[in-house]
């Protein structure tokens, strides 16, 4: 009922705009203030939610600080860590009992496709998106935390980009938030401070269109995954 | 006890006692008949006191259709160890239960229970450990099949 | 002969009430697997009787990869890295455990250069580790402050150990016959440093948490768990030695450089959480001490007796050695065929799944609140666990 509103309401003159703007208002909103759940298996765990949350890296600069104990409260599922077939069923679980829009970033190796175990071991998933739907993808074992911030950081994009109340049951493509070659840590520094500085969080997008980076980016995407 | 005088002593309480070749520690391989007792000798005998059960798995001998329970026993009274190796047979296998000596020992046969498929008699609490109570198969038999395990290609 | 194979289903079928009116009835409440306390994937079953712990069924398995298997598969170099995944707080301990077992088997006489390397690697790992438990245990408490602080300090090893290593956590760094990467050379300085610095921070530590009442009221006299009882349920490392028993393998089979250092094992008297707590705090000053001895006694020499190429071939037979790591004693159990490069079989035991079932003795009679203590007063590693 409730999702019906925004095609009835564009309909009117001027409704167009109204649903738009109501958009970016949402998902500035949304992107800004996600609360992860503290889900974490292995050593990645250490790294995204402990590491990140601590003074020295500080994820709360993203918005991103409040780590709840309950699925129900929360909206981002980090996986950190391997997912193995004991707890799959699990996993799916807290997937489903999360609320609505909900966002998986897998972190590390063992949850994009197994990592190092992907071979000879009679009880890993090879990758957490054989159970729930995956986002974006963070590479690395573990991924330094600068990295997951990318991760995160390539998930806000997505959201403010492309969720639209016009269709809620529209699912995003999932990122692969690697860091492409030729990008330094001081880059990455520099793009978070830039972005920090920067009082309007709605245009972060465009204006990361003239990067060198976004270019090298989306040409890495582009190419067909190694994932079978 | 040096390692030497260790082994003397053990063939003096076990004749049936032989010394284990090719390992690093003091070793010695005993059948199965008469272990419990053996263990509990080696466990309560001042001169060995061995108080400790660092660790207890198995290894399986397929080509030769065996399994092979190995105990690595402590003293914290003397700090010598000791390796106790135990062959039986693999079609059918049964072990004694060592869990009412040393407490630790429930745990470390539950995993050896789920992973080797050894079931051990009097066991208290014999049930799986790491793998979930529907699973078939013991993962850690050199004939163990699964789909989901991928070979690395060559 | 009597064997029943149980599952976990019917252990968890609850009791009828009791027939007298005043009778409470008992319940389950499941910690995890997914449950901040837990530290990765555990789940614990408790049997409740209002709030008091009646019994604690570990239910471990939600990390179990199957390590022992894929190691069938690889040779003694490979194995290294899987064992960074094991007990990833303490993984240079875990190399080194590895590495050890793999010379002593193959015969591999390092020299002075890559032992002090790899103990001065070992000591500000475990500082490390003990850090991060410290800062854990005080959010676990509802103490976040010392999070913050464990972390800052944290983050300054790691620093380190990127530079040196190039990684922060899986360090995949002791190799059979060497380590990895020689030492930088502002190495020894920036160490030097670093014990300057952590001097005075421990002491903070101590004011910080160590002191405060009721950090104090929470951990004291809070799951004792006395020497015997430790020795028979197989703990080792710091649960251990505060439960007044020193075994500490550092000093009783000294490898690397331990047996050139000044250092005291720290025991504790009683055995409950703050004897725990206590031992791992002295545990850094004395890795500190181990340190400050060997830094400036690093002896020349290569870093790696073996070409990285060469072929490690372990004779047959049955192999077993073992390394106190931050959690314990890390043994590691090597059988070859003497045929393929790969061991026939390799076994580890790992410290936390021993240390894990204390809390099957120690939770009992206490509150669920108390659980939270015990169990953080463990340091478990759930991955070793499961391995």
């Amino acid at each position: 009922m409730v999702d019906n509103i925004p095609g009835i309401v564009e309909n009117f003159p001027g409704g167009s705009i109204l649903v738009t703007t109501i958009d970016s208002i949402i998902n500035a909103s949304r992107a800004n203030s996600l609360w992860p759940l503290g889900f974490g298996t292995k050593c990645c765990a250490i790294e995204m939610l402990m590491a990140t949350g601590a003074s020295h890296q500080d994820i709360s600069r993203f918005g991103a600080e409040v780590v709840r104990g309950s699925t129900r409260q929360a909206d981002l599922m980090i996986v950190a860590g391997a997912i193995v077939r004991k707890m799959a069923p699990r996993v799916r679980l807290l997937y489903e009992q999360m609320a609505e829009p909900r966002y998986v970033i897998a972190t590390g190796a063992c949850s994009i496709c197994g990592g190092p175990f992907q071979y000879n071991s009679y009880h890993i998933v090879h990758g957490v998106d054989e159970i729930i739907p995956v986002d974006v993808y963070v590479p690395g074992c573990p991924p330094r935390p600068e990295a997951f911030f990318w991760g995160l950081l390539a998930l806000q994009r997505l959201i403010k980009e492309g969720e639209s109340i016009r269709r809620p049951d529209i699912r995003r493509k999932p990122v692969m938030a690697s860091l492409p070659q030729g990008i330094t840590m001081d880059d990455i520094q520099g793009e978070m401070r830039r972005l920090l500085e920067e009082q309007n969080v709605v245009n972060v997008a465009e204006s990361a269109e003239n990067k060198i980076w976004t270019k090298r980016l989306k040409e890495w995407m582009r190419k067909p995954s190694s994932k079978p | 006890m040096d390692a030497q005088a260790l082994l003397q002593a053990i063939t003096g309480v076990n004749p049936a006692a032989q010394e284990r070749p090719n390992t690093n520690v003091p070793a010695v391989q005993v059948p199965v008949a008469g272990l419990h007792a053996f263990l509990q000798v080696l466990r309560d005998d001042p001169r060995f006191s061995f108080d400790f059960l660092l660790d207890h798995t198995a290894i399986d001998w397929m080509a030769d259709g065996k399994f092979e329970l190995v105990y690595q026993l402590f003293s914290t009274l003397h700090g010598h160890t000791l390796m106790v190796g135990v062959l039986i047979e693999r079609e059918q296998p049964l072990a004694p239960t060592v869990s009412d000596l040393w407490p630790i020992a429930e745990w470390q046969e539950r995993e050896v229970y789920d992973l080797f498929g050894i079931p051990y008699d009097d066991h208290p609490d014999l049930r799986r450990l790491f793998l979930e109570d529907d699973w078939t198969g013991y993962p850690l038999r050199k004939d163990y099949q699964d789909k989901n395990m991928l070979q690395r290609p060559q | 002969m009597t064997v029943r194979v149980r599952t976990l289903d019917e252990l968890l079928t609850p009791p009828a009430a009791g027939s007298s009116a005043l009778s409470t009835q008992e319940y389950f409440v499941n910690m995890g697997p997914q449950h901040p306390i837990a530290h990765g994937s555990l789940r614990l079953v408790l049997r409740l009787d209002g709030e008091t712990v009646k019994e604690v069924i570990p239910v471990p398995g939600f990390v179990h990869r199957g390590i022992e298997k894929m190691c069938e598969k690889l040779n003694p170099r490979q194995i290294i890295h899987l064992t960074d995944r094991l007990d990833y707080l303490s993984a240079v301990m875990n190399n080194w455990g590895v590495a050890k077992a793999v010379e002593k088997a193959a015969n591999i006489e390092t020299n002075g250069r890559i032992e002090t390397i790899r103990t001065l690697m070992s000591e500000l790992q475990r500082i490390q580790s003990h850090m991060l438990w410290w800062g854990v245990l005080g959010m676990d408490l509802g103490a976040y402050t010392a999070f913050l602080y464990a972390f800052r300090d944290r983050e300054i090893i790691s620093e380190l150990f990127e530079e040196t290593i190039g990684a922060r956590l899986t360090m995949n760094y002791v190799r059979p016959g060497g380590v990895m990467f020689d030492i930088l050379p502002d190495f020894q300085e920036k160490v030097k440093k670093l014990l300057k610095y952590l001097g005075p921070i421990i002491d903070e530590y101590d004011t910080l948490l160590s002191g405060n009442v009721i950090l104090q009221e929470r951990l004291r006299n809070v799951g004792v768990l006395d020497g015997k009882k430790a020795v028979a349920l197989g703990c080792t490392g710091p649960v251990l030695r505060a439960s007044g028993v020193p075994l500490d393998l550092r000093k009783l089979t000294p490898y690397g450089r331990y047996g050139d250092v000044e250092f005291n094992v720290a025991v504790g008297s009683k055995g409950d959480c703050w004897d725990r707590y206590y031992t791992r705090m002295e545990e850094i000053r004395q890795s500190m001490r181990i340190i400050e001895q060997l830094i400036d006694s690093i002896p020349e020499g290569p870093v790696n007796v073996l070409r990285a190429s060469a072929r490690i071939s372990i004779p047959e037979g049955t192999y077993y050695d073992q390394i106190e790591t931050a959690r314990g004693v890390l043994g590691v159990m090597l059988v070859s065929d003497g045929k393929s490069p790969s061991p026939y079989r390799v076994h580890f035991r790992s410290p936390n799944f021993n240390n894990l079932w204390a809390v099957t003795a120690l939770a009992p009679g206490w509150r669920i609140a108390d659980i939270i203590t015990i169990q953080s007063s463990l340091d478990l590693v759930i991955p070793d666990i499961d391995r």
